[in-house]
């Protein structure tokens, strides 16, 4: 076992891994649940967390890489009861369905917008190329990132 | 998918340090870029991974002659960098948009993508006719081509790639990608990349690679020598993309047949020249 440190949400925490372990494995078995598994082999987008500001799909990230790093997953949005932007906009454009996909593209959604306030609809669609989701045909969620960039910068002013 | 045959993970200081690590662990011991290709496709007798990424190796810097990028840059570093901006128009970044989802880009590094050295790798072929070279360590350094790398690979198989170095761009130089895949998302049936230096309206110079045929990409020699002393127009461009069509040697794999890569080929040289072609005109 190979003892690393990682910052969850804000939270200093240390663990045990197995070296071999994915950051997918240790967040699942330590409760972060909003961090999906779903093909395990980075196509699908269900894992995906913001590992050191940029979103990556957790199931191809050795656990032991991520030692010293900082971690967000869709449990650390919500701040004090009160949901983030993004989830709210999620919410209200209904751009989600079974749910399965949506903590993973509201985790790409962030990195997006942290990095670009104001997309485009084609930087939307390349945002979000590596989630899947298979309930909807990606027009509500395209439509959700749009609300969520209003909602954010609304609340920048 | 269990990795529970990892039994050590390895996270050495200098390149000296993981060359000892992997020469000590020797066919069980395996190097580790980003990790997303080894995380995918790990063979079931590695059992020691050997952390490439903790050696410090990931800074972009530009010198008069080159743009410098350090092996641990990761795909998405590289694509928003504003030097790597400046090569031919952007080429780079426009690739590199192509090459799997940002997500996978935030981990996949410009050096573990030039050492696993797929066949549909889309950042090859575009390397390779930009003449990126390469910075090898075992034991010491040595600098080479990168197609150099690829004539030789089993000769280099322990050394670590440390950097890849792309040369700046001036006035005359262009270049364009264009790669053919089932969606956005997929890797490439075929992809193609030209580079042409333009004098006086003429080209005097030309690098033309394909990959996916399903072969490795590679330079072809033939296609390139229809090229220098011409100008782009029309019927150089059609001519070029029929002797790409008719000298490339294309298989077929469970992907796409042999015959459909001939016409894919011919398709790619066609729009990387008109879109060159373009730009000659509107003067960029």
């Amino acid at each position: 076992m190979i003892d690393i440190t990682l910052t969850i949400n804000g939270e200093k925490r240390q663990f045990a891994v197995n070296p071999g372990e994915t950051l997918l494995e240790l967040l699942r078995r330590e409760g972060y649940k909003s961090v999906k598994k779903g093909c395990e082999s980075g196509d699908c987008g269900a894992c995906t967390i913001i590992l050191n500001g940029r979103a990556v799909t957790s199931c191809i990230v050795f656990a032991v890489k991520a030692d010293g790093g900082t971690i967000l997953t869709a449990e650390g949005l919500e701040n004090d009861g009160k949901l983030h932007p993004i989830q709210e906009a999620f919410l209200e454009e209904g751009a989600v369905q079974c749910g399965y996909c949506t903590p993973g593209m509201e985790m790409a959604t962030y990195d997006l917008l942290s990095h670009n306030p104001d997309p485009s609809p084609l930087e939307i669609k390349e945002a979000l190329s590596g989630n899947l989701c298979r309930c909807t045909g990606y027009v509500k969620q395209v439509k959700a990132v749009k609300t969520a960039a209003k909602k954010i910068s609304g609340e920048a002013k | 998918m269990s990795r529970s045959q990892v039994t050590k993970y390895l996270r050495p200081s200098t390149p000296e340090e993981a060359l000892t690590l992997l020469r000590n662990g020797g066919k069980s011991a395996r190097y580790v870029g980003g990790g997303a290709d080894v995380a995918r496709t790990l063979p079931g007798d590695v059992t020691t991974l050997i952390d490439l990424c903790t050696l410090n190796l990931s800074s972009i810097e530009e010198s008069a002659e080159s743009i410098v990028i350090g092996a641990t840059a990761t795909l998405n570093e590289v694509l928003e960098n504003r030097s790597v901006a400046n090569v031919c128009n952007g080429v780079v970044a426009e690739m590199m948009r192509k090459v799997g989802s940002p997500l996978l880009r935030n981990m996949a590094t410009i050096g573990g993508t030039l050492v696993s050295a797929h066949s549909w790798s889309d950042v090859i072929p575009l390397l390779l006719v930009l003449d990126a070279e390469i910075t090898l360590y075992d034991g010491d350094s040595r600098t080479m081509g990168l197609g150099d790398l690829y004539a030789s690979r089993e000769r280099f198989a322990n050394s670590i790639l440390t950097s890849v170095m792309i040369p700046v761009s001036g006035p005359g130089d262009y270049a364009a990608f264009h790669k053919f895949s089932r969606t956005a998302y997929d890797i490439a049936l075929l992809n193609c990349a030209c580079y042409v230096h333009v004098e006086e309206g003429r080209c005097t110079e030309a690098r033309i690679a394909a990959g996916g045929t399903p072969r490795l990409a590679t330079r072809l020699p033939q296609v390139e020598a229809a090229l220098p002393g011409e100008a782009l127009s029309d019927e150089t461009i059609e001519r070029v993309a029929q002797v790409a069509r008719d000298t490339v040697k294309t298989a077929d794999d469970r992907r796409a047949s042999g015959e459909y890569r001939k016409q894919l080929i011919y398709a790619g040289v066609k729009s990387c020249l008109h879109e060159i072609a373009q730009r000659l005109e509107g003067g960029q």
